[in-house]
């Protein structure tokens, strides 16, 4: 019998029993739409990750730590407090002289901020639980901006990035680019100091407003964090004059880190073992985004169990739907027997039946799919729009996964027709002519 | 050579304790163009002789020759080929797909076969019709077609694939005697036109125009009437 021929009748037999067939298929779409839907959340999250990475450079940036065996979240968040090697202009320019290296930019991060005030709405925030961080604006670090510019070399003493978060509870939520060009007083601490130790304000203009990478807070120009950082106070000298005294933070502990752009980020591991010689700690981003990925697979792993267990109760109702029929058609069977077909003929009428339902499950499953990756695209883009990222349609449907799960509920379908299609074509003719 | 050759068939069903000797050393001949009745009792093993023949049962012992293969040792494949193409079956019951037309019924067999396009097959399956003199009713359903009617579609399908042979299992039984008498008058004409004939039947009118009659008791052959 020609498969052509196999597959009318197999439609023919399923489209008898439409209420039947449509609720066997009904289980399989199910299975089908999790199956598709959850693994692609978990691919569109991954792409997502990394398209981000990449435009921050995070997956070609090599983090450069005094203290050596920290990862690169602990490195981001490193502190110089003396234990570890001194990071400084020396650290900078041997580590800039070696090979891979495409930029790099002393890191560090403004020490006792204690608030800031925005001028226009005389707003006063704590400065807690935030980061301010510092770096050399030459391209090596970059942000996701929601509104304004980069940091550069103009705005080298006014300039300063504010997250999302922070412009959040300044509350610009949604209104971002209200923010660019606004004055920032930032207010700072001197208890930790002399008695006497003064810290005049800084007023800074907002450049541009990010989405933070290491948490919320600010970024400036490492050149005026410098400055920033220097506290001063005075004192009586040995002849009883007055002497004022300038301190650096940084010049007593150094600075956090260096950071650094690759040339490729496949180099990553080069240039570690080229850092770890010189006696320094070396952390690389393209390790975080690959940690946070794997979370995402196993994620991915579990929820696409969850869904294959979806396609395996359909693929009982298959079975269960197969076995009926082949208990309401044994007269047939024995007819179709009798006119010649023979026994792998009919094994094979009911494989491609439940392949069909298998077929039409996947294709609807997938179908479905495509249609739920448009409706939670729509909400997400609000989402999206709202915290002032500006990718869309970041839910995508990959025709690989579709194809696959068509593929394997067509195979579903076959496999728990196996069982049904071999009772049927096992059958006895005689018996089944004789059967009422 | 005969067209079929059976020799020492025996087939027996145990049913608990019980055996029933369906088939007990049947040995009987089929020649070209022959028209036997085969005769007997209720239970006395005709339609297992008949399924035998047929290629749809295979017995416990002996041999089934046709054109020197033995079905009795047959793979599927090659029974399920000969049941295709060489012979044609019709049964009391006519057995015909009900939810199927006519024509798709007298059809079933060469779209089993694999053989022809849709346009040959039509063309077959109208011709058989035509033969059984039914080519105005092609597109019923067996519901919508009289007792005789259903089993003249069942005659068109054991034609549709020009068989050798045409094994009847009481075709009448399910029919008034008019409608009886057309279907073996139908058979009897396809016997004329050199198909070969075995009819199973307890009516004594529809033996009588066979050539032969095999009387069967007990799963034994107890008597033979000769060529008229
Ligand atoms: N599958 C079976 N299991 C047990 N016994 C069987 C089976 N098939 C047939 N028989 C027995 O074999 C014997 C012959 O059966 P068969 O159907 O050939 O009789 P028959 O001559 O065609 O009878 P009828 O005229 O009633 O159709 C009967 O006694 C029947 O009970
Ligand atoms: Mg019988």
């Amino acid at each position: 019998m020609r498969f052509s021929d196999q597959f009318r009748t197999g439609w023919r037999n399923l489209s008898r029993q439409k209420l039947r067939t449509t609720l066997t298929i009904f289980a399989i779409v199910i299975g089908a739409v999790s199956v598709t839907v959850m693994l692609s959340l978990v691919t569109s999250a991954k792409s997502f990750l990394v398209s981000s990475a990449q435009k921050t450079g995070m997956d070609k940036r090599v983090i450069v730590t005094g203290s050596t065996g920290l990862d690169y979240r602990e490195s981001t968040w490193n502190w110089p407090d003396g234990s570890g090697k001194r990071i400084d202009k020396d650290t900078l320019e041997a580590v800039t002289k070696l090979p891979h290296v495409a930029s790099a930019t002393l890191y560090s991060q403004v020490q006792m901020i204690r608030s800031f005030v925005l001028e226009s709405t005389n707003q006063e925030l704590e400065f807690k639980n935030l980061s301010f961080e510092a770096y050399t604006p030459n391209g090596t670090i970059k942000h996701l901006l929601v509104a304004g510019e980069e940091l550069s070399e103009k705005t080298n003493g006014t300039g300063i990035l504010v997250t999302t978060g922070v412009a959040n509870d300044l509350g610009f939520k949604g209104r971002e680019s209200e923010l660019v060009g606004q004055k920032l007083v930032l207010k700072f601490r001197t208890d930790m100091g002399p008695p006497d130790a003064r810290k005049a304000d800084e007023t800074a203009v907002i450049t541009g407003v990010v989405m933070g990478e290491n948490g919320d807070g600010l970024s400036v120009d490492l050149e005026w964090a410098v400055r920033m950082n220097t506290m001063e106070w005075t004192q009586k000298g040995p002849n009883g004059q007055t002497e004022t005294m300038k301190e650096s933070q940084i010049d007593r502990y150094g600075y956090s880190s260096v950071w650094v752009s690759l040339d490729d980020k496949k180099n990553a591991d080069a240039l570690m073992a080229e850092v770890a010689k010189l006696g320094y700690g070396a952390a690389a981003g393209q390790e975080e985004i690959d940690t946070q990925a794997t979370v995402f697979t196993i994620i991915g792993a579990v929820l696409g169990g969850i869904g294959g267990i979806a396609l395996l109760v359909a693929a009982i109702g298959v079975i269960n739907t197969m076995v009926m029929a082949t208990l309401e058609r044994t007269r047939e069977i024995g007819i179709m027997r009798a006119i010649g077909a023979t026994k792998r003929t009919v094994r094979r009428l009911f494989r491609v039946e439940a392949g069909v339902l298998g077929f039409m499950g996947g294709l609807f499953g997938v179908a479905i799919s495509f249609g739920v990756a448009i409706g939670l695209n729509q909400l997400l883009n609000k989402q999206l729009e709202d915290s002032g990222i500006t990718d869309r349609d970041i839910v995508s449907i990959s025709p690989v996964i579709a194809l696959v799960v068509l593929l394997i509920t067509t195979l579903i379908g076959m496999l728990a027709g196996s069982l049904p299609a071999r009772r049927a074509a096992n059958m006895d003719p005689v018996e089944a002519l004789r059967y009422e | 050579m005969a067209f079929v050759q059976c020799s020492g068939l025996r087939k027996t069903y145990t049913v608990g304790d019980e055996e029933v000797r369906a088939l007990d050393n049947v040995s009987i001949t089929v020649e070209k163009g022959d028209f036997i009745a085969i005769c007997g009792p209720s239970g006395s093993g005709k339609s297992t002789l008949a399924n035998v023949i047929g290629g749809l049962d295979q017995p416990d012992e002996g041999s089934v020759l046709v054109d020197g293969v033995d079905l009795a040792k047959a793979k599927d494949k090659e029974l399920s080929e000969y049941r295709n193409s060489r012979i044609g079956f019709v049964f009391q019951s006519f057995n015909l797909q009900a939810h199927e037309t006519a024509l798709e019924n007298v059809i079933s067999p060469l779209v089993i076969g694999g053989v022809g396009k849709k346009k040959e097959r039509r063309e077959r399956g109208m011709k058989a019709l035509e033969r059984v003199g039914l080519s105005d009713r092609a597109g019923h359903k067996p519901t919508q077609l009289s007792g005789g009617q259903r089993q003249r579609v069942a005659i068109a399908r054991a034609l549709v694939n020009d068989p050798q042979m045409i094994i009847a299992d009481e075709p009448t039984g399910n029919l008034d005697s008019s409608r009886g008498s057309d279907v073996i008058a139908e058979l009897r004409r396809l016997n004329s036109e050199g198909i070969t004939l075995i009819i199973i039947t307890h009516d004594p009118n529809v033996a009588a125009q066979a050539k032969r009659v095999v009387e069967i008791k007990d799963g034994k052959i107890t008597e033979r009437t000769g060529a008229r």
